[in-house]
Protein backbone atom coordinates (compact mmCIF):
# COMPACT_ATOMS: atom_id res chain seq x y z
CA UNK A 1 0.00 0.00 0.00
CA UNK A 2 1.21 3.58 -0.69
CA UNK A 3 2.00 6.03 2.23
CA UNK A 4 -1.15 7.59 1.34
CA UNK A 5 -3.62 5.05 1.56
CA UNK A 6 -2.37 4.08 4.88
CA UNK A 7 -1.95 7.64 6.58
CA UNK A 8 -6.23 7.65 5.94
CA UNK A 9 -6.18 4.06 7.99
CA UNK A 10 -3.41 5.36 10.34
CA UNK A 11 -5.81 8.45 10.81
CA UNK A 12 -9.22 5.56 11.72
CA UNK A 13 -6.50 4.64 14.35
CA UNK A 14 -5.23 1.23 12.38
CA UNK A 15 -2.43 0.48 13.89
CA UNK A 16 -0.90 -2.11 11.74
CA UNK A 17 -1.54 0.48 9.03
CA UNK A 18 0.56 2.58 10.84
CA UNK A 19 3.44 -0.36 11.24
CA UNK A 20 3.24 -0.58 7.38
CA UNK A 21 3.81 3.06 7.01
CA UNK A 22 6.38 3.36 9.57
CA UNK A 23 8.22 0.70 6.89
CA UNK A 24 8.03 3.03 4.74
CA UNK A 25 8.35 6.54 5.62
CA UNK A 26 11.01 5.82 8.96
CA UNK A 27 13.85 5.83 6.65
CA UNK A 28 13.08 9.24 4.60
CA UNK A 29 12.49 10.85 7.62
CA UNK A 30 15.33 9.73 9.93
CA UNK A 31 17.64 10.36 7.16
CA UNK A 32 16.49 13.59 6.40
CA UNK A 33 16.39 14.27 10.29
CA UNK A 34 19.79 13.07 10.74
CA UNK A 35 21.19 15.09 7.95
CA UNK A 36 19.91 18.61 9.52
CA UNK A 37 20.60 17.26 13.36
CA UNK A 38 23.80 15.68 12.75
CA UNK A 39 23.94 14.45 16.27
CA UNK A 40 22.53 10.63 16.58
CA UNK A 41 21.01 10.59 19.59
CA UNK A 42 19.01 13.75 19.30
CA UNK A 43 18.06 12.59 15.28
CA UNK A 44 16.41 9.67 16.72
CA UNK A 45 14.56 11.83 19.17
CA UNK A 46 13.15 14.46 16.81
CA UNK A 47 12.62 11.35 14.30
CA UNK A 48 10.33 9.36 17.22
CA UNK A 49 8.63 13.14 17.91
CA UNK A 50 7.68 13.30 14.33
CA UNK A 51 6.87 9.51 13.67
CA UNK A 52 4.44 9.90 16.65
CA UNK A 53 2.70 12.99 15.58
CA UNK A 54 1.70 11.16 12.26
CA UNK A 55 -0.03 8.96 14.61
CA UNK A 56 -1.42 11.58 16.45
CA UNK A 57 -2.35 13.96 13.77
CA UNK A 58 -2.91 11.83 10.55
CA UNK A 59 -6.31 12.96 10.69
CA UNK A 60 -5.23 16.61 9.45
CA UNK A 61 -3.89 15.14 5.97
CA UNK A 62 -5.31 16.59 3.82
CA UNK A 63 -4.69 14.09 -0.17
CA UNK A 64 -5.67 17.08 -1.62
CA UNK A 65 -2.64 19.14 -0.87
CA UNK A 66 0.12 17.29 -1.71
CA UNK A 67 1.14 13.46 -0.94
CA UNK A 68 1.02 12.04 1.95
CA UNK A 69 5.10 11.84 1.67
CA UNK A 70 5.54 15.52 1.23
CA UNK A 71 3.41 16.24 3.59
CA UNK A 72 5.69 14.01 6.50
CA UNK A 73 9.24 15.13 5.17
CA UNK A 74 7.53 18.91 5.75
CA UNK A 75 6.69 17.87 9.22
CA UNK A 76 9.80 16.06 9.87
CA UNK A 77 12.11 19.13 8.40
CA UNK A 78 10.18 21.57 10.64
CA UNK A 79 11.11 19.37 13.21
CA UNK A 80 14.58 19.17 12.38
CA UNK A 81 15.31 22.58 12.13
CA UNK A 82 13.88 23.52 14.97
CA UNK A 83 16.03 21.31 17.19
CA UNK A 84 18.76 22.16 15.47
CA UNK A 85 18.50 26.09 15.51
CA UNK A 86 17.59 25.48 19.15
CA UNK A 87 21.10 23.58 20.01
CA UNK A 88 22.87 26.28 18.29
CA UNK A 89 21.08 28.51 20.22
CA UNK A 90 22.55 26.66 23.44
CA UNK A 91 25.78 26.82 22.17
CA UNK A 92 25.76 22.62 21.86
CA UNK A 93 27.42 22.47 19.05
CA UNK A 94 29.78 25.83 18.81
CA UNK A 95 32.72 23.60 19.04
CA UNK A 96 32.14 20.88 17.15
CA UNK A 97 31.01 23.17 14.49
CA UNK A 98 34.51 24.67 14.46
CA UNK A 99 36.04 21.76 14.14
CA UNK A 100 34.29 20.83 11.25
CA UNK A 101 35.32 22.51 7.87
CA UNK A 102 32.22 23.30 6.44
CA UNK A 103 31.22 21.15 2.82
CA UNK A 104 28.65 22.32 0.57
CA UNK A 105 25.59 19.77 1.39
CA UNK A 106 26.39 17.27 -1.87
CA UNK A 107 29.64 16.74 -1.17
CA UNK A 108 28.39 15.16 2.39
CA UNK A 109 25.01 13.54 1.00
CA UNK A 110 27.88 11.17 -0.95
CA UNK A 111 28.76 9.91 2.36
CA UNK A 112 25.19 8.52 2.91
CA UNK A 113 25.10 4.66 2.91
CA UNK A 114 23.05 4.21 0.60
CA UNK A 115 23.30 5.55 -3.31
CA UNK A 116 19.59 5.53 -4.64
CA UNK A 117 18.66 6.75 -7.89
CA UNK A 118 16.67 9.64 -5.95
CA UNK A 119 20.26 11.19 -4.70
CA UNK A 120 22.23 10.30 -7.42
CA UNK A 121 19.54 12.65 -8.99
CA UNK A 122 19.54 15.41 -6.71
CA UNK A 123 23.22 15.06 -6.33
CA UNK A 124 23.24 15.72 -10.17
CA UNK A 125 21.37 18.41 -10.12
CA UNK A 126 21.91 20.54 -7.38
CA UNK A 127 25.25 20.51 -9.51
CA UNK A 128 23.95 21.99 -12.23
CA UNK A 129 22.84 25.18 -9.82
CA UNK A 130 25.11 28.08 -9.66
CA UNK A 131 27.28 28.05 -6.68
CA UNK A 132 25.35 30.62 -4.73
CA UNK A 133 21.64 28.82 -5.55
CA UNK A 134 23.59 25.76 -4.30
CA UNK A 135 24.93 27.29 -0.91
CA UNK A 136 21.93 29.35 -0.47
CA UNK A 137 19.50 26.00 -0.73
CA UNK A 138 21.89 23.97 0.89
CA UNK A 139 22.78 25.58 4.06
CA UNK A 140 19.17 26.68 4.59
CA UNK A 141 17.33 22.90 3.99
CA UNK A 142 20.28 20.63 5.03
CA UNK A 143 21.97 22.81 7.60
CA UNK A 144 18.97 24.37 9.12
CA UNK A 145 20.44 28.20 8.53
CA UNK A 146 17.99 30.77 8.70
CA UNK A 147 18.39 33.06 5.20
CA UNK A 148 19.82 35.46 7.11
CA UNK A 149 22.00 33.18 8.75
CA UNK A 150 23.06 32.16 4.84
CA UNK A 151 23.66 36.34 3.80
CA UNK A 152 25.83 36.54 6.55
CA UNK A 153 27.66 33.32 5.58
CA UNK A 154 28.09 33.87 2.90
CA UNK A 155 28.55 37.67 2.92
CA UNK A 156 25.61 38.57 0.38
CA UNK A 157 22.42 40.99 0.83
CA UNK A 158 19.40 39.72 2.15
CA UNK A 159 17.45 39.81 -1.65
CA UNK A 160 20.34 38.24 -2.91
CA UNK A 161 19.98 35.33 -0.95
CA UNK A 162 16.14 35.24 -1.00
CA UNK A 163 16.39 35.40 -5.03
CA UNK A 164 19.50 32.85 -5.12
CA UNK A 165 17.12 30.50 -3.17
CA UNK A 166 13.83 30.67 -5.23
CA UNK A 167 16.26 30.78 -8.62
CA UNK A 168 18.28 27.47 -7.19
CA UNK A 169 14.72 26.07 -6.10
CA UNK A 170 13.00 26.54 -9.38
CA UNK A 171 15.78 25.17 -11.33
CA UNK A 172 15.85 22.30 -9.25
CA UNK A 173 12.42 21.60 -9.96
CA UNK A 174 13.44 21.78 -13.35
CA UNK A 175 16.05 19.19 -13.57
CA UNK A 176 14.20 16.89 -10.81
CA UNK A 177 10.46 17.69 -12.82
CA UNK A 178 10.93 14.13 -14.46
CA UNK A 179 11.60 12.15 -11.41
CA UNK A 180 8.99 11.39 -9.27
CA UNK B 1 -3.53 50.23 -1.09
CA UNK B 2 -0.51 52.02 -0.11
CA UNK B 3 2.31 52.12 -1.57
CA UNK B 4 4.14 51.39 1.49
CA UNK B 5 1.62 48.89 1.98
CA UNK B 6 2.69 47.37 -1.56
CA UNK B 7 6.28 47.61 -0.64
CA UNK B 8 5.78 45.91 2.83
CA UNK B 9 3.46 43.11 0.52
CA UNK B 10 6.68 42.32 -1.80
CA UNK B 11 8.63 42.12 0.97
CA UNK B 12 6.91 39.87 1.93
CA UNK B 13 6.09 38.13 -0.74
CA UNK B 14 9.72 37.67 -1.12
CA UNK B 15 9.82 35.83 1.51
CA UNK B 16 8.15 32.53 -0.22
CA UNK B 17 11.11 30.59 -1.02
CA UNK B 18 12.99 31.02 2.45
CA UNK B 19 9.60 30.23 3.82
CA UNK B 20 9.64 26.77 1.98
CA UNK B 21 13.20 25.90 2.74
CA UNK B 22 12.06 26.67 6.95
CA UNK B 23 14.76 29.27 6.57
CA UNK B 24 12.59 31.72 8.61
CA UNK B 25 12.97 32.86 12.30
CA UNK B 26 9.71 32.22 14.19
CA UNK B 27 8.41 35.74 14.16
CA UNK B 28 9.04 36.22 10.40
CA UNK B 29 7.45 32.55 9.79
CA UNK B 30 4.39 33.91 11.58
CA UNK B 31 4.13 37.32 9.98
CA UNK B 32 4.45 35.45 6.53
CA UNK B 33 1.51 33.41 7.22
CA UNK B 34 -0.36 35.66 7.91
CA UNK B 35 0.31 37.41 4.74
CA UNK B 36 -0.34 33.89 2.90
CA UNK B 37 -3.93 34.00 4.43
CA UNK B 38 -4.37 37.34 2.68
CA UNK B 39 -2.65 36.56 -0.56
CA UNK B 40 -4.76 34.51 -3.07
CA UNK B 41 -1.54 34.41 -5.76
CA UNK B 42 0.54 33.29 -2.87
CA UNK B 43 -0.37 30.14 -2.12
CA UNK B 44 0.08 27.84 -5.18
CA UNK B 45 3.25 29.59 -5.41
CA UNK B 46 4.08 28.56 -1.72
CA UNK B 47 2.99 24.51 -2.40
CA UNK B 48 5.58 24.29 -5.43
CA UNK B 49 8.65 26.00 -3.96
CA UNK B 50 7.62 23.93 -0.54
CA UNK B 51 7.50 21.03 -3.00
CA UNK B 52 10.41 21.61 -4.87
CA UNK B 53 12.50 21.69 -1.10
CA UNK B 54 11.18 18.46 -0.12
CA UNK B 55 12.73 17.09 -3.15
CA UNK B 56 16.29 17.82 -1.53
CA UNK B 57 15.13 15.33 1.13
CA UNK B 58 14.86 12.35 -1.62
CA UNK B 59 18.97 12.52 -1.59
CA UNK B 60 18.92 11.97 2.54
CA UNK B 61 17.16 8.47 3.39
CA UNK B 62 18.90 6.54 5.66
CA UNK B 63 17.66 3.04 8.16
CA UNK B 64 16.41 4.39 11.58
CA UNK B 65 18.69 2.40 14.26
CA UNK B 66 16.01 -0.73 14.53
CA UNK B 67 15.13 0.10 18.48
CA UNK B 68 13.61 3.16 17.55
CA UNK B 69 10.86 1.06 15.85
CA UNK B 70 9.71 -0.40 19.21
CA UNK B 71 9.81 2.50 20.98
CA UNK B 72 7.76 4.26 18.49
CA UNK B 73 5.31 2.05 18.16
CA UNK B 74 5.11 1.46 22.06
CA UNK B 75 4.60 5.25 22.16
CA UNK B 76 1.79 4.13 19.44
CA UNK B 77 -0.68 1.58 21.55
CA UNK B 78 -0.17 4.55 24.51
CA UNK B 79 -1.09 7.39 22.70
CA UNK B 80 -4.43 8.27 21.67
CA UNK B 81 -5.15 10.18 18.57
CA UNK B 82 -6.62 13.66 17.79
CA UNK B 83 -10.30 13.25 16.87
CA UNK B 84 -11.26 13.76 13.03
CA UNK B 85 -13.08 17.11 13.09
CA UNK B 86 -16.40 16.54 11.59
CA UNK B 87 -16.66 20.08 11.40
CA UNK B 88 -13.29 20.60 9.94
CA UNK B 89 -14.13 18.51 7.36
CA UNK B 90 -17.51 20.18 6.40
CA UNK B 91 -15.30 23.19 6.01
CA UNK B 92 -13.05 21.59 3.56
CA UNK B 93 -16.00 21.65 1.16
CA UNK B 94 -14.39 24.05 -1.67
CA UNK B 95 -13.00 26.30 1.23
CA UNK B 96 -9.43 27.17 1.29
CA UNK B 97 -7.18 27.78 3.92
CA UNK B 98 -6.86 31.00 3.20
CA UNK B 99 -10.77 31.86 4.11
CA UNK B 100 -9.80 31.56 7.34
CA UNK B 101 -10.28 28.41 9.86
CA UNK B 102 -9.55 28.36 13.20
CA UNK B 103 -5.74 28.18 13.15
CA UNK B 104 -5.12 31.27 11.19
CA UNK B 105 -7.47 33.26 13.75
CA UNK B 106 -5.69 31.32 16.54
CA UNK B 107 -2.27 32.51 14.61
CA UNK B 108 -3.10 35.89 15.00
CA UNK B 109 -4.23 36.25 18.45
CA UNK B 110 -2.45 38.69 20.13
CA UNK B 111 -1.85 37.01 23.36
CA UNK B 112 0.07 34.04 22.27
CA UNK B 113 3.27 34.61 21.33
CA UNK B 114 4.86 33.09 18.17
CA UNK B 115 6.85 30.38 20.12
CA UNK B 116 3.59 28.92 21.04
CA UNK B 117 2.70 28.14 17.69
CA UNK B 118 6.18 26.44 17.67
CA UNK B 119 4.80 22.85 17.67
CA UNK B 120 2.32 23.64 15.10
CA UNK B 121 2.43 23.56 11.27
CA UNK B 122 1.08 26.31 8.68
CA UNK B 123 -1.92 25.55 7.03
CA UNK B 124 -0.38 24.15 3.57
CA UNK B 125 1.64 21.41 5.22
CA UNK B 126 -1.52 20.33 7.58
CA UNK B 127 -4.27 20.99 4.89
CA UNK B 128 -7.45 22.33 5.46
CA UNK B 129 -8.28 20.84 9.03
CA UNK B 130 -6.99 23.08 11.83
CA UNK B 131 -5.20 21.69 14.94
CA UNK B 132 -7.37 21.45 18.57
CA UNK B 133 -7.93 24.54 20.23
CA UNK B 134 -6.65 24.87 23.37
CA UNK B 135 -10.10 25.27 25.34
CA UNK B 136 -8.90 26.81 28.29
CA UNK B 137 -5.08 28.02 28.90
CA UNK B 138 -3.51 24.75 30.09
CA UNK B 139 0.55 25.85 30.81
CA UNK B 140 1.97 22.71 29.82
CA UNK B 141 -0.04 20.78 26.89
CA UNK B 142 -1.54 23.95 24.98
CA UNK B 143 -1.85 22.29 22.06
CA UNK B 144 -3.13 19.14 22.81
CA UNK B 145 -5.99 20.21 25.10
CA UNK B 146 -8.38 17.75 24.15
CA UNK B 147 -6.11 14.69 24.00
CA UNK B 148 -5.88 12.39 26.99
CA UNK B 149 -3.03 12.50 29.85
CA UNK B 150 -1.86 9.70 28.31
CA UNK B 151 -1.02 11.88 25.27
CA UNK B 152 0.21 14.56 27.45
CA UNK B 153 2.53 12.25 28.80
CA UNK B 154 4.12 11.25 26.01
CA UNK B 155 3.78 14.87 24.46
CA UNK B 156 5.77 16.25 27.51
CA UNK B 157 8.96 14.27 26.64
CA UNK B 158 8.57 13.75 23.08
CA UNK B 159 7.05 16.77 22.21
CA UNK B 160 9.05 19.33 24.72
CA UNK B 161 6.07 22.00 23.79
CA UNK B 162 7.74 25.03 24.39
CA UNK B 163 4.31 27.98 25.09
CA UNK B 164 4.28 31.37 26.52
CA UNK B 165 5.69 30.34 29.90
CA UNK B 166 8.13 31.88 32.52
CA UNK B 167 11.69 30.25 32.42
CA UNK B 168 11.00 29.04 36.11
CA UNK B 169 8.40 27.15 34.31
CA UNK B 170 10.32 25.87 31.24
CA UNK B 171 13.02 24.88 33.12
CA UNK B 172 10.82 22.55 35.71
CA UNK B 173 9.48 21.49 32.31
CA UNK B 174 12.07 20.64 30.47
CA UNK B 175 13.82 18.78 33.87
CA UNK B 176 10.54 16.68 33.76
CA UNK B 177 10.09 15.95 29.84
CA UNK B 178 13.95 14.87 30.59
CA UNK B 179 12.97 12.75 33.21
CA UNK B 180 10.16 11.18 31.33
CA UNK B 181 12.13 10.73 27.84
CA UNK B 182 14.85 9.13 30.11
CA UNK B 183 12.00 6.50 30.91
CA UNK B 184 11.00 6.12 27.05
CA UNK B 185 14.52 5.71 26.19
CA UNK B 186 15.10 2.54 28.04
CA UNK B 187 15.63 -0.32 26.21
CA UNK B 188 12.89 -2.26 27.83
CA UNK B 189 10.63 0.66 28.06
CA UNK B 190 6.96 -0.66 27.84
CA UNK B 191 3.46 0.98 28.12
CA UNK B 192 0.09 -0.28 29.37
CA UNK B 193 -3.23 1.40 30.15
CA UNK B 194 -6.49 0.75 32.18
CA UNK B 195 -9.79 2.11 32.23
CA UNK B 196 -12.33 1.60 34.76
CA UNK B 197 -16.07 1.29 34.06
CA UNK B 198 -16.64 5.13 33.56
CA UNK B 199 -13.88 5.01 30.73
CA UNK B 200 -11.44 7.17 32.81
CA UNK B 201 -7.80 5.51 32.51
CA UNK B 202 -4.69 5.36 33.45
CA UNK B 203 -1.65 4.98 31.46
CA UNK B 204 1.87 3.59 32.46
CA UNK B 205 5.25 3.85 30.66
CA UNK B 206 7.45 1.88 32.84
CA UNK B 207 11.18 0.53 32.47
CA UNK B 208 11.83 -2.58 34.68
CA UNK B 209 15.32 -1.98 34.60
CA UNK B 210 15.68 1.85 35.55
CA UNK B 211 12.94 0.84 37.93
CA UNK B 212 11.47 4.40 36.66
CA UNK B 213 7.71 4.84 35.45
CA UNK B 214 5.70 7.87 34.52
CA UNK B 215 1.77 7.73 35.00
CA UNK B 216 -1.02 9.61 33.24
CA UNK B 217 -4.46 9.59 34.55
CA UNK B 218 -7.29 11.34 31.97
CA UNK B 219 -10.74 11.75 32.10
CA UNK B 220 -10.37 12.45 36.09
CA UNK B 221 -11.91 15.75 36.84
CA UNK B 222 -10.23 17.55 39.47
CA UNK B 223 -10.79 16.01 42.79
CA UNK B 224 -13.06 17.90 45.47
CA UNK B 225 -11.48 20.86 47.42
CA UNK B 226 -8.72 20.31 49.87
CA UNK B 227 -8.21 16.56 48.32
CA UNK B 228 -5.30 15.20 45.87
CA UNK B 229 -4.55 12.22 44.22
CA UNK B 230 -1.75 10.09 45.52
CA UNK B 231 -0.16 7.27 43.44
CA UNK B 232 0.40 4.02 45.22
CA UNK B 233 3.21 1.10 44.57
CA UNK B 234 1.63 -2.42 45.49
CA UNK B 235 3.94 -5.24 46.58
CA UNK B 236 2.86 -8.35 47.89
CA UNK B 237 2.85 -9.05 51.71
CA UNK B 238 4.11 -4.89 52.46
CA UNK B 239 2.68 -1.99 52.93
CA UNK B 240 1.68 0.04 50.13
CA UNK B 241 4.10 3.14 48.88
CA UNK B 242 3.11 6.26 48.15
CA UNK B 243 5.22 7.45 44.84
CA UNK B 244 3.57 10.77 44.93
CA UNK B 245 0.44 13.15 44.57
CA UNK B 246 -0.53 13.97 41.15
CA UNK B 247 -0.68 17.82 40.05
CA UNK B 248 -3.37 19.17 37.53
CA UNK B 249 -2.58 17.63 33.70
CA UNK B 250 1.08 16.59 34.32
CA UNK B 251 2.32 13.03 34.58
CA UNK B 252 3.95 11.82 37.61
CA UNK B 253 7.01 10.43 37.29
CA UNK B 254 7.67 7.54 39.68
CA UNK B 255 11.43 6.22 40.82
CA UNK B 256 13.08 3.54 42.84
CA UNK B 257 10.23 0.69 41.63
CA UNK B 258 11.19 -2.88 42.57
CA UNK B 259 10.63 -5.68 40.16
CA UNK B 260 8.13 -7.32 42.98
CA UNK B 261 5.69 -4.40 42.24
CA UNK B 262 2.80 -5.69 41.61
CA UNK B 263 0.36 -2.89 40.85
CA UNK B 264 -0.30 0.97 41.12
CA UNK B 265 -3.07 2.33 42.47
CA UNK B 266 -4.43 5.55 42.85
CA UNK B 267 -6.42 7.21 45.91
CA UNK B 268 -7.81 10.43 46.86
CA UNK B 269 -6.70 12.00 49.67
CA UNK B 270 -6.71 14.97 51.78
CA UNK B 271 -4.24 17.86 50.82
CA UNK B 272 -0.92 16.94 51.59
CA UNK B 273 -1.26 13.46 50.58
CA UNK B 274 -1.20 10.52 53.19
CA UNK B 275 1.02 8.24 55.10
CA UNK B 276 -1.36 5.71 54.03
CA UNK B 277 -4.22 5.01 51.99
CA UNK B 278 -7.36 6.31 53.90
CA UNK B 279 -9.93 5.84 50.65
CA UNK B 280 -10.71 2.98 48.46
CA UNK B 281 -8.56 3.28 45.35
CA UNK B 282 -9.86 5.04 42.66
CA UNK B 283 -8.20 3.06 39.75
CA UNK B 284 -5.74 0.52 39.85
CA UNK B 285 -3.47 -1.32 37.18
CA UNK B 286 -1.57 -4.53 37.25
CA UNK B 287 2.32 -3.83 36.35
CA UNK B 288 3.00 -7.85 35.45
CA UNK B 289 2.45 -6.04 31.49
CA UNK B 290 5.60 -3.54 31.94
CA UNK B 291 7.99 -6.28 33.21
CA UNK B 292 7.34 -5.99 37.05
CA UNK B 293 5.72 -8.56 39.33
CA UNK B 294 8.38 -11.42 39.55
Amino acid sequence: MEADELLVLVAGGDQKAFEELYGLVSGPVFGLVRRVVRDPAQSEEVSQEVLLELWRSAARFDPRRGSALSWILTLAHRRAVDRVRSARAAGEREQREAHRAHHTAFDQVTEEVEAGLEREWVRRCLERLTELQRQSVTLAYYDGYTYREVAERLSLPLGTVKTRMRDGLTRLRECLGGVA
Amino acid sequence: MSLRDRFHREDLHSLAAPYALDALEPPERVRFERHLKECDSCGAEVRALSEDAIRLAWSTVAPPPPAMRDRVLAAVRATPQEPVRQQGAVRQQGADWQQGSDWQRESVRRREPARARKSQLPPHVWGAQPPPRARQRRPLFVPFATATAAAALVVASLFAVQADRTQDELDAQKAQASEIAHVLQASDALATRGQDAQGRSIGVIASASEGRAVVTLSGYSAPPGGRVRQLWLMRPNEQPRSLGLFGTDTPLVATGLDKSATSLAVTVEPDGGSPQPTTQPVVQLTLKSVGFGE
